[in-house]
């Protein structure tokens, strides 16, 4: 798999569970509402999702369904896609109407109190869905994944070349806009600490290769590594704020895993290759943007409305109950308003994001089982949001793809390792996101991003509008 | 209940029992317009009271009336928008939001406080958010804590604390306010300063009823004090016949009041 696949595929990992993540900001970053039943909505989004647009037929299934609402809408054009929204929207509202029958017994429990019946309600369901073949399958979950478009890919516009130019040319000014938001909010860094800041990205970039390459170089690897790792906390010590250097490293051990690691393996055309990453070469007779780029841009597309979607309900007299919840819900009650009501909608908002990340995510792996949806998925979405910042939605997209990044992205390790290692080094790398979870606690308590500010959009002072 | 005077409060034998505990034992009184002191020794259910007419707890006896409406069991936020709105003993500030944010958020019936209407932000939306807030700076302004407006409320001193309490209950243009201890832990010019604002608003027409231990400020401020004993009213009446009451002298001093 070429790295570019590999991009891609993370990408929309992170999208996915950014839209998991965002549902889960709004019940415990703005409302305080800790609902370890999470990721229930995530299974229902992805089973309603799934199960409204299979086909009555569907490959060794005996579980409920096969609406087979894509052959239903087959007369109408893109009656394909718009039967897969409706599935998602369908999803929503039955996440929605579920987290209202959990969240009214359970909400009127105290923080831990709820958090723990929600992990429970959470963990039966999983084990219903797991245990009763007749409802959707069981263990042995559903095939035929409706996946919209599908056929239509991989798109191709005539010629190799063609392809290259306009989809490379695409990828290229998606890189290139990325590399100028970068630089413009590194720009102005304090010298000393960007020099340390690449230096670090240095160390750890040919420590890390050093180690790649096995024998007795893994330990002075290592070694190397993490002595990039503490130049970097050095370097960062020394600038007024963490973001900056931080950002800059990041981008160089980005530049050089992403273009330099094929440089090793392939030449200049694995450079080529990772630069024009929209476009697949091995796709169809003259190579073109295949089906798994389609589902990140959709899954981008969905972050993008659901970013501006929460946004405006946390700016706002809305957001600003939620959040007086939060901090103490005996106020807003002794002010006169109905908490039980508000916490009760977070809940449903909450849960129709999540249903819907559930919806992309199968449309995404185009299999689904119990097994992906079991608690971790909550606890992850957790600890993605608290590295980011709880009650900060920019902060869930950061947290998410840092988490995602350590999560996925150390998986090539396991090539340099005997096999035998396997599940000591996943197991290892669970250890490594609870480090840095540990260090940013320890550190930054309130997260990378710390939490957001607000604006009901109506300037405070003028009493004008601020938009 | 038909009352002499037309009392805006009244409560009518609440019980209140913690397990074996007896916190209200069949409480009894009325709260008229004007500013009326609940008083009492430790224990004496004070608070507990609060609670109940405030909807916090439920009383397991006895009914509350506010306005010659029955509003026992109802819960704090219907309580709250018939016109009753309490402070807490402890200030309860919204620690991570800022001060103009907790008080933007008391004025009540806020259009932008439907989830539908945060989203659609149509009639309406902004000229209500900008009432909202100018309410909100008005009252800083009133209760001087103006020049703290964008401060979190967790960073205020304990004094701030008070003011914003009580500014944050008035935007909620209650006819009833319930004080708990306004001026516990305060300093003596703040509280020549709370007892002002108490005065001067209950001139423009809001009624208080607060739990003050400092008979002397009773004497001054109250027109009707309530005197509590083991969950029971002892006596009501005029601050001057309450201080020369041998009762109330007994239950301060922990005699038998009986």
């Amino acid at each position: 798999m070429a790295l570019a696949d590999f991009l891609v595929s993370l990408l929309t990992v992170v999208s996915v569970y950014t839209l998991f993540g965002l549902g889960l900001n709004i019940k415990y970053g703005f409302t305080g509402l800790v609902d370890f039943g999470h990721v229930l909505y995530f299974m229902t989004g992805a089973y309603v999702t799934v199960v409204v647009t299979l086909p009555v037929a569907a490959t060794s299934y005996e579980g409920i369904g096969g609406f087979a609402l894509p052959q239903l809408l087959s007369g109408v054009p893109l009656g394909g896609l718009l039967a897969w929204f409706v599935a998602i929207f369908v999803a929503m509202v039955v996440a929605a109407l579920l987290s209202l029958l959990v969240g009214v017994p359970t909400l009127r429990l105290r923080e831990d109190y709820l958090a723990i019946t929600a992990l429970g309600i959470a963990t039966i369901l999983h084990t219903v869905v797991n245990d009763e073949r007749w409802l959707f399958n069981g263990p042995f979950g559903v095939r035929d994944v409706h996946q919209p478009l599908a056929e239509a890919f991989p798109v191709s516009l005539g010629s190799f070349l063609v392809n290259l130019a306009v989809f490379g040319l695409v990828s290229v000014l998606v890189l290139a806009y990325i590399g100028y938001r970068v630089g413009d909010y590194v720009y102005g860094v304090d010298l000393r600490a960007a020099a340390m800041a690449a230096a670090a990205a240095v160390l750890v970039v040919a420590g890390l290769g050093a180690a790649a390459l096995g024998g007795a170089l893994v330990l002075g690897g290592v070694l190397v590594a993490v002595a990039g790792v503490v130049v970097l906390a050095r370097g960062i010590g020394r600038a007024d704020g963490f973001g900056r250097p931080l950002a800059l490293f990041t981008a160089l051990v980005f530049v050089a895993w992403h273009f330099g690691t094929p440089f090793f393996t392939a030449g200049p055309s694995g450079v080529l290759a990772s630069a024009v990453w929209l476009f697949d070469p091995t796709a169809g007779a003259d190579g073109g943007f295949t089906y798994g780029r389609f589902v990140l841009l959709v899954a981008v597309s969905f972050v993008a409305v659901a970013y501006w979607w929460c946004e405006r309900t946390v700016n706002s007299p809305y957001g600003r109950v939620l959040r007086s919840i939060r901090e103490d819900e005996d106020v807003p009650e002794a002010l006169g308003k109905r908490t039980f009501r508000y916490k009760v909608q977070s809940m449903m908002f909450g849960s129709a994001l999540a249903a819907a990340a559930g919806g992309l995510w199968a449309t995404h792996i185009a299999f689904i089982d119990p097994t992906q949806f079991i608690a971790d998925i909550t606890f992850f979405a957790f600890t993605a949001v608290i590295i980011g910042g709880a009650a900060n939605n920019r902060g869930v997209v950061v947290g998410t793809a840092v988490f995602w990044t350590l999560h996925t992205g150390t998986r090539f390790l396991n090539d340099y390792f005997p096999t035998e290692y396997a599940t000591q080094l996943a197991a290892l790398r669970v250890m490594l996101i609870g480090v840095l979870l540990m260090v940013i606690l320890y550190y930054r308590s309130e997260g990378l991003l710390g939490e957001q500010t607000y604006d009901t959009g109506v300037a405070a002072e003028e009493g004008g509008r601020s938009e | 209940m038909v009352a002499v005077s037309d009392p805006i409060l009244e409560v009518d034998g609440v019980e209140k029992y913690f397990g074996g505990i007896t916190a209200l034992d069949g409480a009894s009184f009325d709260v008229e317009s004007g500013i009326t002191g609940l008083i009492g020794p430790n224990g004496a259910g004070k608070s507990t009271m609060f609670d109940c007419i405030t909807g916090f707890r439920d009383p397991d006896g006895g009914s509350v009336w506010f306005r010659g409406e029955d509003v026992t069991g109802d819960s704090p936020s219907a309580v709250a928008n018939r016109g009753v709105v309490r402070t807490f003993q402890i200030p309860h500030e919204l620690p991570e939001m800022t001060v103009r944010e907790n008080l933007a958020l008391a004025p009540r019936d806020q259009r932008g406080e439907s989830l539908v209407a945060s989203w659609a932000r149509g009639d309406g939306y902004y000229e209500d958010e900008q009432r909202a807030q100018r309410r909100a700076v008005e009252a800083a302004e009133r209760f001087e804590i103006s020049h703290v407006l964008d401060t979190p409320a967790g960073e205020l001193s304990g004094g701030q604390r008070k003011l914003l309490e009580l500014a944050r209950a008035l935007l909620t243009e209650p006819d009833l306010v319930l004080l708990d201890e306004p001026l516990a832990g305060v300093n003596p010019t703040l509280e020549e300063r709370i007892l002002d604002h108490i005065q001067t608003l209950a001139a423009e027409g809001y009624s208080f009823l607060f739990i003050e231990h400092d008979i002397d400020v009773i004497m001054e401020h109250c027109q009707e004090v309530i005197v509590m004993h083991q969950g029971r009213v002892l006596m009501r009446g005029e601050p001057e016949a309450v201080r020369t009451d041998d009762r109330v002298v007994d239950a301060y001093l922990g005699g038998d009041a009986e």
